[in-house]
Order: structure tokens, then C-alpha cells, then sequence
């Protein structure tokens, strides 16, 4: 990437390079672009859908063989809602115009007042959206949600992803040539050189993919689950689920050098960290990984994760956590009512899966928490 | 001179594919318009409605006001469009060729049009070059959400409010 440069050295090759293409493919003239939306001119299809399958197709090539860092690359924000409204309204705009804010600064530079026209409303439009702003607000996200991808959304592979795109976009060229052409069917289901590289490298991709272990672009995703917190359950929550027999609940045990007198946590299986790789799941289960700290726990989780295993949880501050909050709680210092509901719900816990609970101070002495062992 | 007749739309697609991936690569980000009217327009946008801007992040990051434009990639992205459109209109007989753009009727949608896609644009964090071409290559949620939603919807209000200039 050239960062060390100024911005105009990369953004006016590639700005001038956009605007050829654009004017030569007659996307700069809205009857082209008419003629796409009432289904007489497929051309806005192709440019659009070539362009993205090209751009897709080389940026996962790129990628797979290490020659770019997606995380490198810029991506634009994912808010739904405000999307979802603000794609109704620029559609609506684009129909009238029979332009885009791209194509419009074409059309204006091949001498079209439309073009000009188009422009103007653009800028208009642009600098008067905080005036409108109040009456949007209930649709937009303070925030929106950086890095959002169908493959992580979803939770299905990129490769997938990848793979169904191409399938769309060459259907959407097949279904121009029968709407511009009428020809025969046999006819228009013989694919295009590009059309057959695309799909043969698309296919291509979804298997090397779904064969690496960290496919790229990946990894944003889990990060951001980790960031939520979405990825924990808290002791006295599992000793809930133990208790209430919770349906297709699985604690496994990630310790190490554990025995036979080991205590484990009633119905937990051990697993050994390298036996992860192997460990089949089913989707109905809800995985419950512990260590004695959390640390082993949650890089295990991270493999079932890459693995796309997303039903797993992890106790958060492992078998320390277990010992102090259920096996041996200890009474609020000070007695407030959440507090005090909180302990004896942990107290009925503690009684019911073996253990004691520490007993509320008579002399005043602060009965101080046992050290937890912060081990992995 | 007569126009030139227009490129082969798939030949096109593959070529602003080809440019969509050197600049992902090169400038690490994709190709834009709309991006670079909020830069223009922030400082007016501020102007218009002062206080309204500051107090919200949804829409200052959206009008982002600290970019200084003749330093602004998307918007000197968006002088090359406009150099680079200019120049291959006059090679291939295109410049002011076109008869049908200047009805009052047409350059009225086309205001209307543009004012709409400026707002649009800014609630969906991109246009059709920004966020349905280059989120759609990078395979981003927002982008596949809007590309059916736009399109969708441009195909509605075509069928609903014909342009005869256009001959719709």
C-alpha cells in the first residue's frame, strides 16, 4: 500500500481511470441507465456485477497467497436500519435522475445539463441533511458496526460467500442477454469466457477456503465477539444450568495434567487442548469450556471459533471462579438487597453441588476473598 | 463527429474491476463519489444548520468536517473522474452531443434526483460506487442490503414516474 505518498498520487490515476470507464461504458447517459431499470439494457448489470466479481474474485486470489492484508483495506460501515432507509430514498433519486452521484459528474462532463443538474442536487441534498436529521434519528445508530461481512454475519465461510456471488452475478448476465435478445434458452446458457473463469476461480477459492484454518477476514469478526463479551458465562450462571439440567449442555475440562482426584465440575468431561482440532459438535449443544483461570479456556474457545464452532462459551475466570462464587461464596460486606438475593441464591447453589459457604462475620472482622490462583 | 458507439458492458465491468482492485490494493480503500460531496458540503452543511452537525456523531462523521479537501483522497478521486470522463467524451464525439438533457422536465428529475441520492447517500454511508460496488467486493453486510433496496426501489419509481425524454 502506498501510505507514505500524497493522497493524489494514487486517487487521480485511479479517479480518471473510473471516469473512462464510466464514460465509454455510456453509464454517463441516463437513458443507458433508464434502460436498466424498466429491463430493456442489461449494461448497468454488467459493469456493476463484472466490476464487483473481478475486484472480489482478485482481492480473495490476492489474499489466499498472502499478497494483501484485508485489514489493510478500508470498508465502508454497516448500520442496517439507516441503510435500509437510506437505500429507498437514493433509489427513489436515482430513478428520477437516471443518474448516480458517479455517473452524474460524468454526464456533467460530457456537456449534459441533467449532468450539471444532478450534481447541483447532489451538493444540495448533501448539505441539507442535518436540516432533515431530527425527523431520521430513531434510524440511525450513534455507531455503526465496523468490518460486518456476510461470511461473519452469517457465520458461513468466505469462500462460500464468494462462490454465490459469482453464481449471482453470472445469472444476472444470462438473464440481460435473454431480456435484450430473446434468444433461445440452449443459447443463453452458454457462458462467456469471463464468465467461465469467473466461476471456475470462484469455485476454486471456496474449497482452498474452506480447507485454510483462518480463512481470510475472518478473525475481525471473532475479535468483535470477544469486544461484546458475547463469548463468557459467569459461575453462578453454569451452576444454574447444571442444576436446572440445562438440554444439550457440555462443559469440557481444558486443564491440564488433571488425575483421576482432580475435582471437576459435576458433569464436565476433560479435553485435552490438542484434541480440540478434532472435537465434534453439534450445533444443538451449548459448550461450556473452563480452566483454572480462563486463559486456557478462552484460547480454546478461539480454535472452535476458527473452526466455526460458535456455540461455545467460556467461564469467565475459570475454576477460580467456580471455588469462590459457588463451591464457597462469601456474604456481601455490605448487605444491600441485590446483594443479599444474590447470596442466598448462590448459597442454595453452593448446598446443592457440595459446598460451604463461608458464614457471615459475628466480630466484624472483614472475612477477606481466597486468594484465586491466576493460572492458565 | 458522430458518436462513438459504447464499449461492451462486460468487457467494462471486468476493466473497473481491474481499477476498483489497484486502488484496494494501492490506496488501501475503494472507489467513491458521494464521499466526496459530504467533504465539499460539510462546511456548508455546518453553515446551514449550525450546532446540529457538532451535536450528533452519527452526522458529523458522516459530514466529516476535518478533512481538507485538495488533500482529501476521494475528493481529488472525484476531479480525476470528472477530468477523465471530460477527456474520453471529446475523443469518442460525445461532448454536448446529447440532445435530450435540457427539457425542463429532465433537468428538474435530475435536481430533484441528485438532492435525493445526497441524502440517501449520507444515511447509507455510500452511493452506488462507494458502497454497492466497493462493500459489495469487500463482501460487506451494508452493501448487500442495499444494492437489492436501491435497485429495488429504482425500479418501482421508473415504472411509476416514466421519463419520455428517456424513452421509459
Amino acid at each position: 500500500m502506498l501510505d507514505h505518498v500524497h493522497p493524489a498520487v494514487t486517487a487521480i490515476p485511479i479517479g480518471i481511470a473510473f471516469g473512462i470507464i464510466l464514460e465509454r461504458s455510456g453509464l454517463g447517459d441516463p437513458r443507458v441507465i433508464a434502460g436498466q431499470l424498466i429491463g430493456r439494457n442489461f449494461t448497468v448489470v454488467r459493469v456493476m456485477f463484472g466490476a464487483i466479481v473481478t475486484a472480489m474474485l482478485g482481492l480473495a486470489w490476492a489474499s489466499a497467497a498472502g499478497l494483501v492484508d484485508m485489514g489493510s483495506i478500508a470498508m465502508p460501515p454497516t448500520d442496517l436500519p439507516a441503510q435500509a432507509l437510506g437505500a429507498v430514498v437514493f433509489g427513489g433519486g436515482f430513478a428520477l435522475a437516471a443518474l448516480c452521484p458517479g455517473t452524474a459528474c460524468v454526464a456533467a462532463s460530457s456537456g449534459r445539463r441533467d449532468g450539471l443538474a444532478a450534481v447541483a442536487g447532489m451538493f444540495a441534498g448533501t448539505a441539507l441533511t442535518p436540516a432533515i436529521w431530527p425527523a431520521l434519528a430513531g434510524f440511525v445508530a450513534e455507531v455503526p458496526t465496523e468490518n460486518a461481512t456476510l461470511a461473519s454475519d452469517l457465520g458461513v465461510p468466505t469462500g462460500l460467500v464468494v462462490l454465490l456471488i459469482t453464481i449471482a452475478a453470472v445469472l444476472a448476465m444470462i438473464l440481460g442477454r435473454g431480456l435484450e435478445t430473446r434468444a433461445s434458452v440452449g443459447s443463453l446458457l452458454r457462458l462467456s469466457t469471463p464468465e467461465s473463469v469467473a466461476l471456475a476461480l470462484a469455485a476454486a477459492f471456496a474449497l482452498v477456503d474452506a480447507r485454510s484454518t483462518l480463512p481470510a477476514g475472518r478473525t475481525g469478526a471473532i475479535a468483535a465477539e470477544i469486544a461484546h463479551e458475547h463469548d463468557h458465562v459467569d459461575a453462578l450462571e453454569l451452576a444454574t444450568w447444571i442444576r436446572e439440567g440445562r438440554a444439550g449442555l457440555r462443559v469440557v475440562d481444558v486443564r491440564e495434567h488433571l488425575d483421576t482426584a482432580t475435582y471437576l465440575i459435576p458433569g464436565a468431561v476433560p479435553v485435552d487442548l490438542e484434541d480440540l482440532d478434532t472435537l465434534r459438535v453439534r450445533d444443538s449443544e451449548q459448550v461450556v469450556l473452563y480452566s483454572d483461570g480462563g486463559a486456557h479456556a478462552a484460547q480454546a474457545w478461539v480454535l472452535l471459533r476458527v473452526r466455526g464452532i460458535r456455540n461455545a462459551l467460556v467461564l469467565k475466570d475459570g475454576m477460580a471462579a467456580w471455588e469462590d462464587e459457588v463451591l464457597s461464596p462469601l456474604p456481601p460486606a455490605t448487605p444491600d438487597d441485590s446483594a443479599t438475593v444474590r447470596f442466598a441464591r448462590a448459597r442454595a447453589l453452593s448446598m446443592w453441588f457440595g459446598g460451604f459457604p463461608r458464614l457471615v462475620p459475628v466480630d466484624g472482622a472483614p472475612v477477606t476473598r481466597s486468594r484465586r490462583r491466576r493460572t492458565c | 463527429m458522430t458518436p462513438r458507439p459504447y464499449m461492451d458492458g462486460a468487457r467494462a465491468g471486468i476493466a473497473l474491476g481491474l481499477v476498483l482492485l489497484a486502488s484496494f490494493v494501492l490506496a488501501g480503500r475503494g472507489i467513491g463519489a458521494s464521499g466526496a460531496f459530504a467533504v465539499a458540503a460539510a462546511p456548508v452543511a455546518g453553515a446551514v444548520t449550525p450546532g446540529s452537525v457538532a451535536g450528533s456523531t452519527a452526522l458529523s462523521d458522516r459530514l466529516p468536517r476535518e478533512f481538507v479537501p485538495w488533500n482529501d483522497w476521494i475528493v481529488l478521486e472525484l476531479l480525476g473522474v470528472l477530468v477523465g470522463a471530460g477527456i474520453s467524451a471529446r475523443l469518442s464525439g460525445r461532448w454536448r452531443a446529447a440532445t435530450n438533457d435540457r427539457t425542463a422536465g429532465r433537468v428538474s428529475r435530475a435536481l430533484a434526483g441528485g438532492a435525493l441520492m445526497g441524502l440517501g447517500a449520507r444515511l447509507a454511508w455510500g452511493c452506488t460506487s462507494g458502497l454497492a460496488l466497493s462493500g459489495g467486493a469487500l463482501l460487506s453486510t451494508g452493501a448487500w442490503l442495499f444494492i437489492p433496496l436501491a435497485f429495488g426501489t429504482a425500479i418501482l419509481v421508473t415504472m411509476l414516474a416514466r421519463d419520455p425524454s428517456l424513452g421509459t
